[in-house]
Protein backbone atom coordinates (compact mmCIF):
# COMPACT_ATOMS: atom_id res chain seq x y z
CA UNK A 1 0.00 0.00 0.00
CA UNK A 2 1.24 3.47 -0.86
CA UNK A 3 0.58 6.20 1.69
CA UNK A 4 1.13 9.81 0.74
CA UNK A 5 0.44 13.06 2.50
CA UNK A 6 -0.49 16.47 1.16
CA UNK A 7 -1.79 19.64 2.75
CA UNK A 8 -5.17 20.88 1.59
CA UNK A 9 -6.84 23.89 3.22
CA UNK A 10 -4.17 23.64 5.93
CA UNK A 11 -5.33 20.14 6.80
CA UNK A 12 -3.20 17.05 6.37
CA UNK A 13 -4.75 14.75 3.74
CA UNK A 14 -3.47 11.19 3.80
CA UNK A 15 -4.09 9.40 0.54
CA UNK A 16 -4.09 5.63 0.63
CA UNK A 17 -3.52 3.61 -2.48
CA UNK A 18 -3.95 -0.14 -2.76
CA UNK A 19 -5.08 -2.63 -0.17
CA UNK A 20 -5.62 -1.90 3.50
CA UNK A 21 -5.48 -5.31 5.18
CA UNK A 22 -3.57 -7.21 7.86
CA UNK A 23 -0.31 -6.90 5.95
CA UNK A 24 -0.53 -3.15 5.45
CA UNK A 25 -2.52 -1.98 8.49
CA UNK A 26 0.65 -1.67 10.58
CA UNK A 27 2.16 0.68 7.96
CA UNK A 28 -0.79 3.01 8.41
CA UNK A 29 -0.70 2.69 12.18
CA UNK A 30 2.91 3.82 12.27
CA UNK A 31 2.52 6.58 9.66
CA UNK A 32 3.60 9.66 11.58
CA UNK A 33 1.12 12.30 10.34
CA UNK A 34 -1.67 9.91 11.18
CA UNK A 35 -0.59 9.82 14.78
CA UNK A 36 0.56 13.41 15.28
CA UNK A 37 -1.06 14.96 18.29
CA UNK A 38 -4.42 16.71 18.07
CA UNK A 39 -4.11 17.83 14.44
CA UNK A 40 -7.10 16.75 12.36
CA UNK A 41 -6.54 14.56 9.34
CA UNK A 42 -8.53 13.58 6.30
CA UNK A 43 -8.01 10.13 4.86
CA UNK A 44 -8.69 9.89 1.14
CA UNK A 45 -9.98 6.42 0.21
CA UNK A 46 -10.54 7.02 -3.49
CA UNK A 47 -7.69 4.69 -4.44
CA UNK A 48 -8.25 1.98 -1.84
CA UNK A 49 -9.50 -1.15 -3.54
CA UNK A 50 -9.82 -3.43 -0.53
CA UNK A 51 -10.36 -3.04 3.19
CA UNK A 52 -10.61 -5.84 5.75
CA UNK A 53 -11.15 -6.08 9.49
CA UNK A 54 -7.48 -5.42 10.27
CA UNK A 55 -7.49 -2.29 8.12
CA UNK A 56 -10.66 -1.19 9.80
CA UNK A 57 -9.05 -1.91 13.15
CA UNK A 58 -6.14 0.38 12.23
CA UNK A 59 -8.57 3.16 11.29
CA UNK A 60 -10.61 2.79 14.45
CA UNK A 61 -7.39 2.71 16.50
CA UNK A 62 -6.13 5.92 14.86
CA UNK A 63 -9.50 7.61 15.33
CA UNK A 64 -9.66 6.65 19.00
CA UNK A 65 -6.12 7.88 19.62
CA UNK A 66 -6.73 11.13 17.75
CA UNK A 67 -9.92 11.79 19.68
CA UNK A 68 -8.19 11.19 22.99
CA UNK A 69 -5.76 13.95 21.99
CA UNK A 70 -8.51 16.26 20.80
CA UNK A 71 -8.04 15.56 17.10
CA UNK A 72 -10.39 14.14 14.52
CA UNK A 73 -10.22 11.73 11.60
CA UNK A 74 -12.45 12.49 8.61
CA UNK A 75 -12.85 10.05 5.77
CA UNK A 76 -13.41 10.96 2.14
CA UNK A 77 -14.29 9.32 -1.16
CA UNK A 78 -15.14 5.82 -0.06
CA UNK A 79 -15.72 3.63 -3.08
CA UNK A 80 -18.47 1.02 -3.06
CA UNK A 81 -16.28 -1.85 -1.83
CA UNK A 82 -14.91 0.12 1.09
CA UNK A 83 -18.26 1.70 1.90
CA UNK A 84 -19.84 -1.75 2.12
CA UNK A 85 -17.33 -2.76 4.81
CA UNK A 86 -18.25 0.35 6.79
CA UNK A 87 -21.90 -0.46 6.18
CA UNK A 88 -21.89 -4.06 7.39
CA UNK A 89 -19.75 -3.29 10.41
CA UNK A 90 -21.59 -0.05 11.18
CA UNK A 91 -18.19 1.61 11.54
CA UNK A 92 -19.72 4.61 9.75
CA UNK A 93 -21.12 5.62 13.14
CA UNK A 94 -17.59 6.51 14.25
CA UNK A 95 -16.54 8.78 11.39
CA UNK A 96 -17.58 11.81 9.41
CA UNK A 97 -17.65 10.51 5.86
CA UNK A 98 -17.59 12.87 2.87
CA UNK A 99 -17.83 12.13 -0.83
CA UNK A 100 -15.36 14.88 -1.64
CA UNK A 101 -11.85 15.52 -0.27
CA UNK A 102 -12.10 19.28 -0.39
CA UNK A 103 -15.41 19.32 1.47
CA UNK A 104 -13.85 16.99 4.04
CA UNK A 105 -10.85 19.26 4.57
CA UNK A 106 -13.09 22.32 4.91
CA UNK A 107 -15.09 20.46 7.52
CA UNK A 108 -11.95 19.39 9.38
CA UNK A 109 -10.67 22.94 9.25
CA UNK A 110 -13.94 24.32 10.58
CA UNK A 111 -13.97 21.80 13.36
CA UNK A 112 -10.48 22.70 14.33
CA UNK A 113 -11.47 26.34 14.51
CA UNK A 114 -9.24 27.55 11.69
CA UNK A 115 -12.01 29.51 10.00
CA UNK B 1 -32.07 16.56 -11.50
CA UNK B 2 -31.01 14.37 -8.60
CA UNK B 3 -32.75 13.28 -5.43
CA UNK B 4 -31.25 13.05 -1.98
CA UNK B 5 -33.32 10.99 0.45
CA UNK B 6 -32.40 11.57 4.10
CA UNK B 7 -33.80 9.20 6.70
CA UNK B 8 -32.58 9.17 10.28
CA UNK B 9 -32.92 6.33 12.75
CA UNK B 10 -34.81 8.49 15.23
CA UNK B 11 -37.53 9.07 12.61
CA UNK B 12 -38.42 5.41 12.50
CA UNK B 13 -37.36 4.08 15.88
CA UNK B 14 -40.97 3.09 16.67
CA UNK B 15 -40.84 0.52 13.86
CA UNK B 16 -38.02 -1.68 15.12
CA UNK B 17 -39.89 -3.32 18.01
CA UNK B 18 -43.06 -3.70 15.91
CA UNK B 19 -41.57 -5.27 12.81
CA UNK B 20 -38.14 -6.58 13.77
CA UNK B 21 -36.09 -7.62 10.79
CA UNK B 22 -37.82 -5.28 8.33
CA UNK B 23 -35.77 -2.28 7.27
CA UNK B 24 -38.00 0.81 7.57
CA UNK B 25 -37.26 1.80 3.98
CA UNK B 26 -38.41 -1.64 2.87
CA UNK B 27 -41.58 -1.64 4.96
CA UNK B 28 -44.24 -2.99 2.60
CA UNK B 29 -47.09 -0.58 1.95
CA UNK B 30 -49.64 -2.53 -0.05
CA UNK B 31 -46.95 -5.09 -0.84
CA UNK B 32 -44.64 -2.45 -2.26
CA UNK B 33 -41.54 -1.47 -0.27
CA UNK B 34 -41.66 2.11 0.98
CA UNK B 35 -38.40 2.95 -0.81
CA UNK B 36 -40.03 2.11 -4.15
CA UNK B 37 -42.67 4.80 -3.63
CA UNK B 38 -39.87 7.29 -3.03
CA UNK B 39 -38.04 6.10 -6.13
CA UNK B 40 -41.20 6.30 -8.23
CA UNK B 41 -41.84 9.86 -7.15
CA UNK B 42 -38.23 10.84 -7.79
CA UNK B 43 -38.45 9.43 -11.29
CA UNK B 44 -41.74 11.24 -11.89
CA UNK B 45 -40.06 14.42 -10.68
CA UNK B 46 -37.41 13.97 -13.35
CA UNK B 47 -34.54 12.64 -11.26
CA UNK B 48 -31.82 10.65 -12.95
CA UNK B 49 -30.00 9.76 -9.75
CA UNK B 50 -31.04 9.03 -6.19
CA UNK B 51 -28.90 8.83 -3.09
CA UNK B 52 -30.18 7.35 0.14
CA UNK B 53 -28.38 8.70 3.19
CA UNK B 54 -28.94 7.58 6.73
CA UNK B 55 -27.31 7.38 10.12
CA UNK B 56 -28.53 3.80 10.30
CA UNK B 57 -27.80 0.72 8.23
CA UNK B 58 -28.66 0.77 4.53
CA UNK B 59 -27.35 -2.67 3.61
CA UNK B 60 -30.81 -4.22 3.14
CA UNK B 61 -31.93 -1.27 1.04
CA UNK B 62 -28.82 -1.58 -1.10
CA UNK B 63 -29.40 -5.30 -1.50
CA UNK B 64 -32.93 -4.61 -2.70
CA UNK B 65 -32.44 -1.51 -4.85
CA UNK B 66 -28.86 -2.27 -5.98
CA UNK B 67 -27.59 0.40 -8.36
CA UNK B 68 -31.04 1.37 -9.59
CA UNK B 69 -30.83 -0.29 -13.01
CA UNK B 70 -34.31 -1.69 -12.48
CA UNK B 71 -35.74 1.82 -12.54
CA UNK B 72 -33.32 3.20 -15.13
CA UNK B 73 -31.67 5.53 -12.64
CA UNK B 74 -28.43 5.56 -10.67
CA UNK B 75 -28.90 4.80 -6.98
CA UNK B 76 -26.10 5.40 -4.49
CA UNK B 77 -25.84 5.33 -0.71
CA UNK B 78 -24.18 7.44 1.94
CA UNK B 79 -23.67 7.57 5.67
CA UNK B 80 -24.24 10.46 8.01
CA UNK B 81 -24.05 10.90 11.74
CA UNK B 82 -27.01 11.18 14.08
CA UNK B 83 -26.48 14.88 14.84
CA UNK B 84 -25.76 16.05 11.30
CA UNK B 85 -28.00 18.89 10.20
CA UNK B 86 -29.11 19.47 6.62
CA UNK B 87 -26.16 21.74 5.83
CA UNK B 88 -23.71 19.12 7.07
CA UNK B 89 -25.47 16.37 5.11
CA UNK B 90 -25.20 18.44 1.94
CA UNK B 91 -21.52 19.08 2.65
CA UNK B 92 -20.96 15.36 3.13
CA UNK B 93 -22.57 14.77 -0.25
CA UNK B 94 -20.93 17.76 -1.89
CA UNK B 95 -19.81 15.96 -5.01
CA UNK B 96 -23.27 14.52 -5.54
CA UNK B 97 -25.07 17.80 -4.93
CA UNK B 98 -22.71 20.29 -6.50
CA UNK B 99 -23.64 20.44 -10.15
CA UNK B 100 -27.32 19.77 -10.54
CA UNK B 101 -30.61 20.68 -9.04
CA UNK B 102 -31.32 18.41 -6.10
CA UNK B 103 -34.68 17.39 -4.67
CA UNK B 104 -34.15 16.74 -0.97
CA UNK B 105 -36.59 14.44 0.77
CA UNK B 106 -36.00 14.43 4.50
CA UNK B 107 -37.77 12.47 7.17
CA UNK B 108 -39.67 9.21 7.28
CA UNK B 109 -42.55 10.57 5.26
CA UNK B 110 -44.80 9.07 2.65
CA UNK B 111 -45.22 11.30 -0.40
CA UNK B 112 -48.77 11.19 -1.65
CA UNK B 113 -48.74 11.87 -5.37
CA UNK B 114 -50.58 10.84 -8.49
CA UNK B 115 -48.63 9.33 -11.33
CA UNK B 116 -51.04 10.88 -13.84
CA UNK B 117 -49.66 14.35 -13.07
CA UNK B 118 -46.59 16.13 -14.35
CA UNK B 119 -44.28 16.66 -11.40
CA UNK B 120 -41.27 17.28 -13.62
CA UNK B 121 -42.69 20.56 -14.88
CA UNK B 122 -43.89 21.51 -11.44
CA UNK B 123 -40.49 21.03 -9.84
CA UNK B 124 -38.76 22.80 -12.71
CA UNK B 125 -40.86 25.84 -11.97
CA UNK B 126 -40.21 25.99 -8.25
CA UNK B 127 -37.42 28.07 -6.72
CA UNK B 128 -34.81 26.97 -4.18
CA UNK B 129 -35.98 26.04 -0.72
CA UNK B 130 -38.61 24.06 1.07
CA UNK B 131 -41.84 23.69 -0.87
CA UNK B 132 -43.69 21.08 1.15
CA UNK B 133 -43.42 20.15 4.77
CA UNK B 134 -45.12 18.28 7.55
CA UNK B 135 -44.28 17.67 11.19
CA UNK B 136 -42.21 14.67 10.20
CA UNK B 137 -40.31 15.78 7.14
CA UNK B 138 -40.10 17.98 4.12
CA UNK B 139 -39.42 18.30 0.41
CA UNK B 140 -37.04 21.00 -0.73
CA UNK B 141 -35.10 21.98 -3.79
CA UNK B 142 -31.49 23.02 -3.92
CA UNK B 143 -29.63 24.49 -6.84
CA UNK B 144 -32.82 25.43 -8.71
CA UNK B 145 -32.74 28.49 -10.90
CA UNK B 146 -35.20 31.20 -10.02
CA UNK B 147 -38.02 30.54 -12.42
CA UNK B 148 -41.71 31.03 -12.83
CA UNK B 149 -43.23 30.54 -9.41
CA UNK B 150 -46.05 28.09 -9.60
CA UNK B 151 -48.24 27.03 -6.76
CA UNK B 152 -48.29 23.39 -5.94
CA UNK B 153 -52.02 23.45 -5.35
CA UNK B 154 -52.71 22.37 -8.91
CA UNK B 155 -51.31 18.91 -8.46
CA UNK B 156 -51.89 16.41 -5.69
CA UNK B 157 -48.86 16.38 -3.47
CA UNK B 158 -48.80 15.95 0.28
CA UNK B 159 -46.72 14.34 2.99
CA UNK B 160 -47.79 11.82 5.57
CA UNK B 161 -45.40 11.22 8.43
CA UNK B 162 -45.10 7.50 9.07
CA UNK B 163 -44.87 7.84 12.80
CA UNK B 164 -47.16 5.16 14.15
CA UNK B 165 -48.67 1.81 13.38
CA UNK B 166 -52.07 3.38 13.05
CA UNK B 167 -50.87 5.76 10.32
CA UNK B 168 -49.20 2.86 8.52
CA UNK B 169 -52.38 0.79 8.67
CA UNK B 170 -54.67 3.61 7.54
CA UNK B 171 -52.32 4.57 4.70
CA UNK B 172 -52.22 0.97 3.45
CA UNK B 173 -56.00 0.69 3.56
CA UNK B 174 -56.37 4.05 1.82
CA UNK B 175 -54.05 3.06 -1.02
CA UNK B 176 -55.84 -0.28 -1.33
CA UNK B 177 -59.18 1.43 -1.73
CA UNK B 178 -58.17 3.73 -4.58
CA UNK B 179 -59.96 2.52 -7.69
CA UNK B 180 -57.46 3.70 -10.26
CA UNK B 181 -54.44 3.80 -8.08
CA UNK B 182 -52.27 6.91 -8.27
CA UNK B 183 -49.35 4.62 -7.53
CA UNK B 184 -47.89 1.73 -9.46
CA UNK B 185 -48.75 -1.29 -7.33
CA UNK B 186 -47.39 -4.79 -7.69
CA UNK B 187 -49.44 -7.72 -8.96
CA UNK B 188 -51.75 -8.70 -11.81
CA UNK B 189 -54.63 -6.24 -12.00
CA UNK B 190 -57.22 -6.92 -14.68
CA UNK B 191 -60.01 -5.40 -12.64
CA UNK B 192 -60.14 -2.51 -10.27
CA UNK B 193 -59.57 -2.97 -6.56
CA UNK B 194 -57.85 -6.31 -7.07
CA UNK B 195 -54.12 -7.04 -7.36
CA UNK B 196 -52.87 -10.61 -7.43
CA UNK B 197 -49.21 -11.63 -7.46
CA UNK B 198 -47.41 -14.55 -9.10
CA UNK B 199 -47.82 -18.18 -8.10
CA UNK B 200 -51.00 -17.67 -6.10
CA UNK B 201 -53.13 -20.75 -5.46
CA UNK B 202 -56.73 -19.92 -4.66
CA UNK B 203 -59.07 -22.72 -3.72
CA UNK B 204 -62.37 -22.87 -5.64
CA UNK B 205 -64.44 -22.60 -2.50
CA UNK B 206 -62.60 -19.58 -1.16
CA UNK B 207 -63.98 -16.12 -1.67
CA UNK B 208 -62.19 -12.91 -2.66
CA UNK B 209 -63.99 -9.69 -1.79
CA UNK B 210 -62.57 -6.49 -3.24
CA UNK B 211 -60.57 -4.40 -2.49
CA UNK B 212 -57.85 -6.94 -2.01
CA UNK B 213 -54.18 -7.27 -2.69
CA UNK B 214 -52.33 -10.58 -2.71
CA UNK B 215 -48.57 -11.01 -2.97
CA UNK B 216 -46.49 -13.74 -4.62
CA UNK B 217 -46.42 -17.42 -3.60
CA UNK B 218 -49.63 -17.31 -1.61
CA UNK B 219 -51.85 -20.31 -0.87
CA UNK B 220 -55.47 -19.74 0.03
CA UNK B 221 -57.20 -22.89 1.19
CA UNK B 222 -60.85 -23.90 0.86
CA UNK B 223 -63.58 -21.91 2.54
CA UNK B 224 -61.42 -18.86 3.25
CA UNK B 225 -62.75 -15.37 2.80
CA UNK B 226 -60.30 -12.60 1.90
CA UNK B 227 -61.46 -9.02 2.04
CA UNK B 228 -62.86 -6.58 1.77
CA UNK B 229 -59.73 -4.68 2.66
CA UNK B 230 -57.13 -7.40 2.82
CA UNK B 231 -53.46 -6.93 2.01
CA UNK B 232 -51.76 -10.32 1.90
CA UNK B 233 -47.98 -10.28 1.60
CA UNK B 234 -45.80 -12.77 -0.24
CA UNK B 235 -45.14 -16.33 0.98
CA UNK B 236 -48.32 -16.46 3.02
CA UNK B 237 -50.55 -19.44 3.71
CA UNK B 238 -54.20 -18.81 4.56
CA UNK B 239 -55.54 -22.09 5.88
CA UNK B 240 -59.11 -23.45 5.68
CA UNK B 241 -62.16 -21.48 6.71
CA UNK B 242 -60.22 -18.30 7.57
CA UNK B 243 -61.56 -14.81 7.29
CA UNK B 244 -59.23 -11.87 6.70
CA UNK B 245 -60.93 -8.47 6.50
CA UNK B 246 -59.55 -4.94 6.80
CA UNK B 247 -56.22 -6.44 7.73
CA UNK B 248 -52.63 -6.61 6.62
CA UNK B 249 -50.86 -9.96 6.61
CA UNK B 250 -47.14 -9.40 6.20
CA UNK B 251 -44.94 -11.82 4.28
CA UNK B 252 -43.90 -15.25 5.59
CA UNK B 253 -46.98 -15.64 7.75
CA UNK B 254 -49.20 -18.66 8.29
CA UNK B 255 -52.83 -18.02 9.23
CA UNK B 256 -54.23 -21.15 10.85
CA UNK B 257 -57.59 -22.83 10.25
CA UNK B 258 -60.83 -21.09 11.26
CA UNK B 259 -59.03 -17.94 12.32
CA UNK B 260 -60.84 -14.66 11.91
CA UNK B 261 -58.51 -11.71 11.40
CA UNK B 262 -60.28 -8.38 11.42
CA UNK B 263 -58.73 -4.89 11.66
CA UNK B 264 -55.38 -6.39 12.52
CA UNK B 265 -51.83 -6.64 11.25
CA UNK B 266 -50.40 -10.15 11.27
CA UNK B 267 -46.63 -10.48 11.06
CA UNK B 268 -45.20 -13.95 11.63
CA UNK B 269 -46.68 -15.15 14.89
CA UNK B 270 -47.55 -11.63 16.06
CA UNK B 271 -51.03 -10.19 15.81
CA UNK B 272 -51.20 -6.42 16.24
CA UNK B 273 -54.09 -4.07 16.83
CA UNK B 274 -53.03 -1.03 14.75
CA UNK B 275 -55.13 1.43 16.69
CA UNK B 276 -53.82 0.68 20.16
CA UNK B 277 -50.52 -0.85 19.09
CA UNK B 278 -51.13 -3.80 21.40
CA UNK B 279 -49.66 -7.00 20.03
CA UNK B 280 -50.18 -10.64 20.91
CA UNK B 281 -47.49 -13.23 20.31
CA UNK B 282 -49.10 -16.53 19.36
CA UNK B 283 -47.40 -19.60 20.74
CA UNK B 284 -49.69 -22.03 18.96
CA UNK B 285 -48.23 -22.65 15.49
CA UNK B 286 -51.62 -23.95 14.32
CA UNK B 287 -53.17 -20.51 14.83
CA UNK B 288 -50.58 -18.05 13.62
CA UNK B 289 -46.96 -18.65 12.82
CA UNK B 290 -43.99 -17.29 10.95
CA UNK B 291 -42.89 -19.26 7.91
CA UNK B 292 -39.18 -19.79 8.24
CA UNK B 293 -36.98 -19.65 5.20
CA UNK B 294 -34.87 -22.78 4.86
CA UNK B 295 -31.28 -22.08 5.85
CA UNK B 296 -28.28 -23.14 3.86
CA UNK B 297 -26.01 -26.04 4.77
CA UNK B 298 -23.27 -23.53 5.57
CA UNK B 299 -24.28 -23.35 9.22
CA UNK B 300 -24.29 -27.11 9.62
CA UNK B 301 -20.87 -27.35 8.01
CA UNK B 302 -19.60 -24.50 10.14
CA UNK B 303 -20.73 -26.13 13.39
CA UNK B 304 -19.19 -29.43 12.23
CA UNK B 305 -15.82 -27.76 11.58
CA UNK B 306 -16.06 -25.90 14.90
CA UNK B 307 -16.77 -29.16 16.73
CA UNK B 308 -13.74 -30.87 15.16
CA UNK B 309 -11.53 -27.93 16.10
CA UNK B 310 -12.98 -27.87 19.62
CA UNK B 311 -12.21 -31.58 19.96
CA UNK B 312 -8.62 -30.91 18.92
CA UNK B 313 -8.30 -28.11 21.49
CA UNK B 314 -9.79 -30.32 24.21
CA UNK B 315 -7.22 -33.03 23.41
CA UNK B 316 -4.47 -30.40 23.47
CA UNK B 317 -5.51 -28.80 26.77
CA UNK B 318 -6.77 -31.85 28.66
CA UNK B 319 -3.52 -32.74 30.42
CA UNK B 320 -2.61 -29.14 31.38
CA UNK B 321 -6.19 -28.73 32.62
CA UNK B 322 -6.04 -31.88 34.76
CA UNK B 323 -2.68 -30.88 36.20
CA UNK B 324 -3.17 -27.16 36.76
CA UNK B 325 -6.81 -26.71 37.66
CA UNK B 326 -6.73 -28.64 41.00
CA UNK B 327 -3.66 -26.65 42.12
CA UNK B 328 -5.21 -23.31 41.16
CA UNK B 329 -8.48 -24.25 42.84
CA UNK B 330 -6.56 -24.99 46.03
CA UNK B 331 -4.70 -21.67 45.71
CA UNK B 332 -8.04 -19.88 45.25
CA UNK B 333 -7.00 -18.50 41.86
CA UNK B 334 -9.48 -20.58 39.87
CA UNK B 335 -12.93 -19.10 40.22
CA UNK B 336 -16.01 -20.55 38.58
CA UNK B 337 -19.35 -18.90 38.17
CA UNK B 338 -22.66 -19.81 36.57
CA UNK B 339 -24.44 -17.27 34.47
CA UNK B 340 -27.14 -17.06 31.83
CA UNK B 341 -25.88 -15.99 28.43
CA UNK B 342 -27.53 -15.24 25.15
CA UNK B 343 -26.50 -17.42 22.24
CA UNK B 344 -27.74 -17.07 18.71
CA UNK B 345 -29.29 -20.51 18.53
CA UNK B 346 -31.69 -20.48 21.46
CA UNK B 347 -34.49 -18.02 22.13
CA UNK B 348 -33.97 -18.61 25.82
CA UNK B 349 -30.63 -17.83 27.42
CA UNK B 350 -28.41 -20.78 28.23
CA UNK B 351 -26.59 -21.31 31.48
CA UNK B 352 -22.84 -21.57 31.13
CA UNK B 353 -20.14 -22.10 33.71
CA UNK B 354 -17.34 -19.65 33.14
CA UNK B 355 -13.92 -19.64 34.76
CA UNK B 356 -11.80 -16.72 35.86
CA UNK B 357 -8.13 -17.22 36.55
CA UNK B 358 -6.31 -14.74 38.69
CA UNK B 359 -3.02 -14.25 36.86
CA UNK B 360 -0.65 -14.04 39.80
CA UNK B 361 2.21 -16.48 39.93
CA UNK B 362 3.73 -18.76 37.30
CA UNK B 363 1.10 -21.51 37.23
CA UNK B 364 -1.92 -19.24 36.98
CA UNK B 365 -0.21 -17.09 34.33
CA UNK B 366 0.56 -20.23 32.35
CA UNK B 367 -3.02 -21.50 32.75
CA UNK B 368 -4.39 -18.15 31.57
CA UNK B 369 -1.92 -17.95 28.68
CA UNK B 370 -3.01 -21.29 27.27
CA UNK B 371 -6.70 -20.38 27.72
CA UNK B 372 -7.52 -23.03 30.31
CA UNK B 373 -10.30 -20.74 31.50
CA UNK B 374 -12.08 -21.53 28.23
CA UNK B 375 -11.53 -25.29 28.50
CA UNK B 376 -14.96 -26.20 29.90
CA UNK B 377 -16.69 -23.92 27.42
CA UNK B 378 -15.26 -25.99 24.57
CA UNK B 379 -17.77 -28.73 25.45
CA UNK B 380 -20.60 -26.29 24.74
CA UNK B 381 -19.48 -26.21 21.12
CA UNK B 382 -20.60 -29.86 20.75
CA UNK B 383 -23.95 -29.06 22.31
CA UNK B 384 -24.41 -26.28 19.78
CA UNK B 385 -24.67 -23.71 22.56
CA UNK B 386 -21.56 -21.83 21.49
CA UNK B 387 -19.50 -21.42 18.37
CA UNK B 388 -15.78 -21.99 18.66
CA UNK B 389 -15.22 -18.37 17.67
CA UNK B 390 -17.80 -15.63 17.47
CA UNK B 391 -19.01 -12.81 19.66
CA UNK B 392 -18.17 -12.52 23.33
CA UNK B 393 -21.11 -14.10 25.19
CA UNK B 394 -23.54 -11.45 26.42
CA UNK B 395 -24.92 -11.96 29.91
CA UNK B 396 -28.70 -12.30 29.87
CA UNK B 397 -30.21 -9.39 31.73
CA UNK B 398 -33.42 -11.14 32.63
CA UNK B 399 -33.73 -14.83 33.19
CA UNK B 400 -36.50 -16.17 31.00
CA UNK B 401 -37.26 -15.11 27.50
CA UNK B 402 -34.68 -13.51 25.30
CA UNK B 403 -34.81 -9.79 24.82
CA UNK B 404 -34.53 -9.84 21.05
CA UNK B 405 -34.03 -6.10 20.78
CA UNK B 406 -30.71 -6.24 22.58
CA UNK B 407 -29.30 -9.02 20.44
CA UNK B 408 -28.52 -8.28 16.84
CA UNK B 409 -28.84 -10.76 14.02
CA UNK B 410 -25.10 -11.16 13.57
CA UNK B 411 -24.59 -12.14 17.21
CA UNK B 412 -23.34 -15.68 17.75
CA UNK B 413 -21.61 -16.30 21.06
CA UNK B 414 -18.30 -18.12 20.87
CA UNK B 415 -15.69 -19.64 23.18
CA UNK B 416 -13.19 -17.23 21.62
CA UNK B 417 -14.09 -13.93 20.05
CA UNK B 418 -13.11 -12.30 16.79
CA UNK B 419 -12.16 -9.22 18.81
CA UNK B 420 -9.53 -11.32 20.62
CA UNK B 421 -8.26 -12.64 17.31
CA UNK B 422 -7.92 -9.18 15.83
CA UNK B 423 -6.56 -7.81 19.11
CA UNK B 424 -9.34 -5.27 19.51
CA UNK B 425 -10.05 -4.10 23.05
CA UNK B 426 -12.63 -6.70 24.09
CA UNK B 427 -14.43 -4.48 26.55
CA UNK B 428 -15.01 -1.57 24.20
CA UNK B 429 -18.06 -0.98 22.05
CA UNK B 430 -15.82 -1.26 19.00
CA UNK B 431 -15.80 -5.05 19.21
CA UNK B 432 -19.19 -5.14 17.51
CA UNK B 433 -17.50 -3.72 14.39
CA UNK B 434 -15.16 -6.67 13.98
CA UNK B 435 -17.87 -9.18 14.94
CA UNK B 436 -20.21 -7.79 12.29
CA UNK B 437 -17.38 -7.98 9.76
CA UNK B 438 -16.85 -11.69 10.35
CA UNK B 439 -20.57 -12.40 10.53
CA UNK B 440 -20.59 -11.49 6.85
CA UNK B 441 -17.11 -12.45 5.68
CA UNK B 442 -16.46 -15.42 7.93
CA UNK B 443 -16.21 -19.02 6.79
CA UNK B 444 -15.41 -22.23 8.69
CA UNK B 445 -11.77 -22.37 7.63
CA UNK B 446 -11.17 -18.70 8.30
CA UNK B 447 -12.70 -19.35 11.73
CA UNK B 448 -9.99 -21.93 12.43
CA UNK B 449 -7.21 -19.49 11.63
CA UNK B 450 -8.95 -16.77 13.65
CA UNK B 451 -9.24 -19.17 16.60
CA UNK B 452 -5.50 -19.84 16.42
CA UNK B 453 -4.87 -16.08 16.32
CA UNK B 454 -7.16 -15.53 19.31
CA UNK B 455 -5.46 -18.39 21.18
CA UNK B 456 -2.02 -16.88 20.68
CA UNK B 457 -3.18 -13.30 21.34
CA UNK B 458 -4.53 -14.42 24.71
CA UNK B 459 -1.01 -15.36 25.81
CA UNK B 460 -0.28 -11.64 26.17
CA UNK B 461 -3.49 -10.89 28.00
CA UNK B 462 -3.02 -9.71 31.54
CA UNK B 463 -6.38 -10.86 32.80
CA UNK B 464 -8.96 -13.45 31.97
CA UNK B 465 -12.64 -12.88 31.49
Amino acid sequence: MIISEKICNSISVITLQGTLDASTASTLKTFKPALAASSPIVIDFSRVDFLDSSGLGALVGIAREKRSKGGEVTLACLNNKVRKVFEITQAYKLFDIFDDVEAATLHAEKKQGHL
Amino acid sequence: MKTLIIVKEKDYEWLGPVFPGIHPLLLPICNKPFAEFLIDFSVLAGSEAIRFVSDGPLGDVEQYCENGNRWGIAISYGSILENDDLQMIIEKNQRYCVEEKVLIVSGYVFIQYDRQHDYKTLLASLPDGEFLSSNHGSLRLRGARPAVHETIDRVPLSLTGLDSLDVYYRLSMEILSYASSPYVLPGYNNEEYCHIGRNVVISKSSEIRKPVMIGNNVQIFEGSILGPGAVIGSNVIIDRECTVTDSIVLENTYIGEHLEVQNRIAAGNILIDPESGISIVMDDPHLLAGIKKTGSGKKVFQSFVHSIAALFLIALLLIPFLLLSPILILQGKWKRSKNSYYTSGARKPVTLTTTTIERKGILSTLAGAISLDRFTLLFSVFAGKLALIGSLPVVARHAGSMDLNTIESWYHAGVFSYAEAEDWPVNGGDTAIVERYFAVHGNPFLDISMTIKAFFNRIHETKTL
